[in-house]
Order: C-alpha cells, then structure tokens, then sequence
C-alpha cells in the first residue's frame, strides 16, 4: 500500500498525454457543426463525461456486491472511490449539458430523459454520502453503504424508463432538433473524435478511481495492518 | 408445520403486533392524516389552484401529501423497533429475518393504504372530481406497496445512522421517483376516464416496482440488520 504501483504510474502519464490530446482534436480536427456551431464541441466531453459516470456508478455496485461477499474493507474502498469519482463525472455530464442547452434550446435546463436521469442519479449517490456520514461505525458503514450501492444501481434503469415513458406519453415540449447524439448527423471525424474522447474518459477515470482508492485504503486503519 | 407456513405465520405475527401496537397507541395514522391534510392546504395556497387548474394537479397532490405523509408512517414503524431495543427481540426470535421486512412492510403498506382511503373522499370534497373509484384505489394501492417496500427497506438503514429521522426522506425520493411518476401518471390517466389497460404501462412499471424492492428486502434485509 505504500509504494505507487508502476501501472498507476502509466496510468498517471497516459490521462496526462490523452485529455490534452482529445480537448486539440476536439477543437482542430472535429468540423463546426452546420447549425448548431461552436458549442456542439462540448459533446464530446458531455457524453463521456456522463458515459464515465455511468461505468462508475456500476463498479461502485459491483464492488459493494463484492464486499457483501467477501468483507474485505478493500472492496469498500473501491466502492466509494468509483462513487465519488462518478459523481464528480455526473455533475460534469449535467454541466455541460446546460452549457449545450443554454444557446440551443435557450434556457439551462430541459426536462429531457437522458438529464434528468442523470440529475436524480447525482441526487441518489449524494445520499450515499449523506448516508455514509451518518454511520460512525466503519463496519456499518460499508455495509449500508454497499446495500445503498447496489440499491441505487439498481432503480437507475427504472428511473430512465420511466422518465422515457413520461416524455413519449406527453407530447413533446421542445423539439429536440439538435438532441444528443442520435439527433444529428454525426460525420466520420465527429465519431473519431467521440471514440478518442471516450476512451480517454475512461482512462481518466480508471485513474482517478485507482488514486481515490488508494487515499480511502490509507485511510482505513485497518489496512495498515494488512498492508 | 411446513417451513413456508412457518415463515407466513411469523410475517403474520410482526403485521399484528404493528397492527396492535398502531391500535392501542393511535399515534401513526392520525398525524399522517392531519400532515397529508396540512400539505394539501398548503399547495392549494402556494400554487394558487384556480379549479380548472385543480382537476388536473389532483393526482399530483394525492402523491405528493401520500410520500411525504408515508415517510412519517415509515420513521416511525421503524423508530418502534428502535425504542427500548424491540428490534433486538424481534432479531432473536427463531426465524428468517426477511420475514421481519415482510411483516414490517406489510404494516407500513396498511396504514398509508388506509390514509390513502380516507383521503380519497375528502379530495373528492375539496376538488371538482370524485376520486373514489376503484381503478383509482387499485393504482394507489399498487403504487404505495413499492413506495412502502423500498421505504421500509430504506428505513432500516436509516435508522441505524446518527442523523436517523432526517436521512429517510433523503434516501427514499430520488430513489423512489420512478415509482412515484408512474403512480402519478397512472392515477392522472385513470382521473381522466381511461381505463386501466390505457394505462397499462405505467401498471407494469409498479409492479415491477413491487417485484423489485419485494426482492431486495428479501435478499438484504438481513445483511441491513446483521450487527
């Protein structure tokens, strides 16, 4: 636990050398979109951003299950780390949400399937936080705290669909003319460009967890026994 | 006895000691109903309902008065166990412990189905609409037997944290949101003269909501209590 393993390492340098990379092809090799303009550009962070959340938000079930099972505070410590982390990656999913919504619909906020999911989904896993603070034992805490995980996981789908099902029974408020993703044509360099930014959130990501768990893992008291 | 009447016989016995418990003391139903009552006066204030506006807000404020009276309802069905360590009791008793989940859930679905009977009548009174059909009261029904089972399950975990009386809201309405817009969605439509196979999906979506949550207090319940 002490010495930064050398794949960490890799790991630091390549989202380094990736991010950058993405943000020039994103503004140099990406064509302005015809109606939309400049603005469009933050997509590509939009969707991996939210795209990064998402993957997240599952590992931080799938982890919870694993301490479930095993009860190992390490599992917990990855649980947490992929919560955090995703929330922060949600909360950057919505932002730049609003930054798209803000010229092209003309008002911040839209009550869109895909944004509201990911806004209560960031509501959900604060409570995580609320809920973890609460518990003063360490024990409790990543038991609740897995139980929740996993529980949150699991209504995301079921709060999608039926926010999907809301929008489709009423009729449509705003036209979603330039919507996200499937709404507008996408060019070759535009799917280049999304592909490269995905994969470099998720790298990003990978890191960021890795590091936030790595901090909860020297927070635990008990792992300085393990090592 | 079979192992399966054994486990039905102990679900029984928790739903009547709650049963008795809420019929000797009259603390839970009646200050739900005057909260649900409260919060109905306060929207009709705060939105300012014309009656046009009242019969299509109806079913909303039927959902809206219900969730938030419940969470009264759910604090304390579970604030009981918590007094004098009854839970501690009931944790002792020779049985599989998701059958206490199943008993406790089955009386908090009780007594905010029976608050949502009374409050039936009296929005047929104070809005243009007669709400006490039986379409209706099977939406409501199903609607809050997933609200009362994640509720309960939530409010395990809740009570186990400092900052116990407050979390539960926290938890359960961005968890509980899908449940909550289908019930809406599907009492709003039965309001408006559908039938229930006009609303069908929205059926489908609660009881897969039931199905759902029903499942999860079976499979964690005990890992929730376990100390």
């Amino acid at each position: 636990m002490t010495r930064k393993p050398t794949l960490l390492k890799i790991l630091d340098i390549l989202s380094l050398l990736i991010v950058p990379a993405v943000l020039i092809l994103v503004w140099f090799f990406t064509p302005v979109e015809a109606v939309m303009g400049p603005v469009q550009k933050v997509f590509y962070f939009h969707i991996s951003a939210a795209w990064g959340g998402m993957l997240s938000f599952i590992l931080g079930a799938v982890a919870g299950a694993g301490y479930l099972r095993s009860r190992r505070m390490g599992w917990d410590s990855l649980s947490l780390a992929a919560i955090e982390v995703g929330l922060v990656f949600a909360l950057i999913a919505i932002l730049s949400g609003m930054i798209w919504a803000r010229p092209i619909w003309n008002t911040w906020w839209v009550w869109d399937p895909r944004l509201t999911t990911t806004a209560i989904m960031a509501l959900i896993y604060l409570a995580y936080f609320i809920l973890r603070s609460g518990l003063s034992t360490p024990e409790t805490r990543s038991r609740l705290g897995a139980v929740y995980a996993i529980l949150a996981v699991m209504t995301v789908p079921l709060t999608f669909f039926s926010i999907r099902l809301f929008r489709t029974i009423h009729p449509v408020v705003i036209a979603t003319g330039g919507g996200q993703g499937s709404a507008f044509n996408m060019t070759p360099r535009m799917l280049t460009a999304l592909f490269a930014s995905l994969f470099a959130f998720t790298i990003l990501l990978a890191d960021l967890v890795w590091h936030r768990f790595r901090l909860a893992q020297l927070q635990n008291p008990l792992s300085l026994e393990e090592k | 006895m079979k192992p399966i009447v054994r486990y039905l016989a102990a679900i029984w016995h928790i739903l009547r000691k709650d049963i008795q418990v809420e019929w000797r003391g009259r603390q839970g139903i009646p200050v739900m109903l005057v909260f649900a009552l409260t919060i109905v006066f306060l929207f009709n204030f705060a939105l300012q309902l014309s009656p046009d506006l009242q019969a299509g807000l109806a079913a909303g404020l039927l959902w809206v008065s219900l969730a938030f009276a419940s969470t009264l309802g759910l604090n304390r069905g579970i604030n009981l166990e918590r007094e004098n360590n009854a839970m501690d009791g009931l944790l002792l008793a020779p049985m599989d412990r998701s059958a206490i989940f199943f008993g406790k859930a089955l009386g908090n679905f009780c007594f905010t189905g029976l608050v949502g009977l009374v409050l039936l009548p009296v929005f047929s009174l104070f809005y243009p609409q007669n709400m006490l059909r039986l379409p209706l009261v099977l939406v409501m029904l199903l609607g809050l037997g997933a609200y009362t089972s994640l509720g309960t399950l939530l409010s395990a975990l809740s009570i186990q944290a400092r900052t116990r009386d407050i979390l539960l809201p926290v938890l359960l309405y961005p968890l509980a949101l899908p449940i909550l817009i289908a019930a809406v969605e599907a009492s709003r439509g039965v309001l408006a003269g559908q039938t229930l196979s006009n609303v069908s999906s929205w059926i489908y979506l609660l009881l897969a909501g039931i199905l759902l949550f029903n499942a999860a207090g079976l499979i964690f319940f005990e890992t929730i209590l376990e100390e």
